[in-house]
């Protein structure tokens, strides 16, 4: 599903934030990246997405070489991938409902399946009833939930979620990771980046650590 | 499409006020633009009205013999370009001015004991768009023929209109690609101001996966709008001051171009103004849409 192959990257030429990093994550599986603040995992994340592209290697998603898709084909990618992010990244000036479902509009879905994946969406992250609510009436808990619910809306095969536990607390941040467990039993493959040990551990998935920029263990 | 014309509205709502400079701009432009091409379109059909009126008149000697007049009859007619000729005696022409000058406060021209007009030939040339070339060729035989005095066609007044023309059509290019390329510069400002205030926006429709169309249309759709709306609204002020014109000076028209309309902007004109409106609407877009690309914004 997910391949690298020595991959390295450098910011400016000169700092190094991947050292010839190789790994694979097979379909359907939750894998763990963790590491230290500073280690690289958002970056490694972001070459997962095409929000950054690397200096070396190669990363294949599906079997497909990303680093060769153009530009203006980059939106093939992102729509086999749902991305969750620390700061939610919601439309302030749209609803709970319209946010989930704005991720099916710019994808051209028709106005009826709209509605009933966004409410379905809605449903297995128990946020039905704040439908009408506009994200900053939202506890930070509630609005990673909102975030997973559109990332998970338009059935992705992967969801990269980049340290998505990061502002909530513990009670919250095992609700929210069950969601994610929940997708993965739907057959959906999870790369989960936390520095949140205890959470790690609570869990019996691989991790792939960083440090660095190096791959210590995976 | 759909989604896209609701997204166009939602941007001019969200920028409503520069929407509205925007527009504002362009009618001003195009009001500009719009009076320029009245004028010209006026002053072209006088030049053409002028142009197809022109007679060359072959003014003869006092000492004309019927001989020489045979001979010159006989020219004129062997020309086929010339449709009519019409003999006017001095003692027609003397009544005529007469007639024409003559007042109760002056009687200068009744005390006159002479008839000072000559005889003369009044040539009708058939229409064709070398006419006046024509004119000018004929013109340039006839007076060397003998019994000829002197021959009259405006050709000054002519050649200088002709020449003012072509200025003011070079003068009209000008401005209208200056006011063009002012209103690029004015609408791909708007549109760069509409893609900042959803940037957000749009920084997460490339992560969710938007292709770059979905995202550049309506944006394009807005800068068209624009165009759009600018230029209708100014050719209808341009419209409204032709109307109210015409209404208002119908008599000094009248007195100044006998048997002229104050024209309006021709049809295809008109349209081909929309069309421009539309064009520089989209080109505006463009250029702040390939800006805001290039900055890495939507990457």
């Amino acid at each position: 599903m997910i391949q690298l192959f020595n991959v390295t990257k450098t910011y400016g030429g000169v700092t190094p934030a991947l050292i010839d990093v190789t790994f694979s994550v097979k379909k359907g599986e939750f894998v763990f990246l963790t590491g230290p603040s500073g280690a690289g995992k958002t970056t490694l994340l972001k070459i997962l997405f095409r929000t950054e592209k690397f200096d070396r290697g190669q990363v294949l998603v599906h079997g497909k070489n990303i680093g060769k898709i153009p530009d203006r084909k980059l939106y093939t990618l992102r729509r086999e991938i749902g991305f969750v992010f620390q700061d939610y990244k919601l439309l302030a000036r749209k609803s709970v409902f319209e946010n989930v479902s704005f991720a099916q509009e710019v994808v051209g879905a028709d106005r009826k399946r709209i509605r009933f994946k966004t409410w379905e969406a809605l449903k297995n992250v128990g946020l039905t009833h704040k439908k009408d609510a506009f994200p900053p009436q939202l506890s930070g808990g509630e609005q990673q939930r909102v975030a997973i619910a559109r990332a998970l809306v338009n059935s992705p095969k992967i969801i990269l979620a980049d340290e998505p536990t990061g502002n909530l607390d513990p009670e919250i941040s095992l609700e929210v990771l069950n969601l994610f467990e929940h997708a993965r039993k739907k057959g959906v493959t999870i790369v989960f980046a936390t520095h949140d040990q205890d959470m790690i551990r609570s869990r019996n998935h691989r991790v792939i650590v960083i440090k660095r920029g190096e791959l210590v263990e995976r | 499409m759909l989604n896209s014309v609701s997204t166009t509205i939602s941007n001019i709502k969200s920028n409503r006020q520069v929407f509205l400079v925007s527009i504002t701009t362009i009618t001003i432009a195009f009001s500009i633009l719009g009076l320029f091409l009245v004028i010209f379109v006026n002053l072209n059909s006088f030049l053409t009205t002028w142009n197809q009126q022109v007679q060359l008149i072959v003014y003869l000697e006092d000492t004309v013999t019927a001989n020489q007049r045979q001979v010159l009859e006989q020219v004129i007619s062997q020309n086929l370009d010339i449709e009519s000729m019409t003999f006017i005696p001095k003692e027609a022409a003397w009544a005529k001015f007469k007639n024409t000058f003559s007042s109760k406060k002056s009687s200068f021209v009744d005390d006159l004991k002479f008839n000072p007009l000559p005889s003369s030939y009044s040539l009708k040339f058939k229409p064709s768009e070398d006419r006046i070339l024509k004119v000018r060729k004929f013109a340039d035989v006839i007076k060397k023929k003998d019994g000829v005095e002197s021959v009259e066609f405006g050709e000054k007044w002519l050649v200088a209109f002709e020449k003012f023309m072509v200025f003011i059509r070079i003068f009209i290019l000008a401005i209208g690609a200056l006011l063009a390329l002012g209103l690029i510069f004015i609408i791909s400002n708007t549109i760069k101001l509409s893609f900042y205030s959803r940037q957000d926006e749009i920084e997460l429709m490339l992560l969710i996966g938007a292709t770059p169309k979905f995202i550049v249309i309506p944006f394009l759709i807005e800068g068209m709008l624009q165009g759009l709306l600018g230029s209708i609204l100014g050719l209808s002020v341009v419209k409204c001051l032709h109307i109210y014109i015409s209404v208002q000076f119908k008599g000094s028209f009248d007195s100044i171009a006998r048997g002229l309309d104050f024209q309006f902007i021709t049809i295809p004109l008109i349209f081909s103004l929309l069309m421009a409106g539309i064009f520089i609407g989209w080109l505006g877009s463009l250029i702040s849409i390939r800006q805001f690309l290039s900055l890495g914004h939507t990457r």
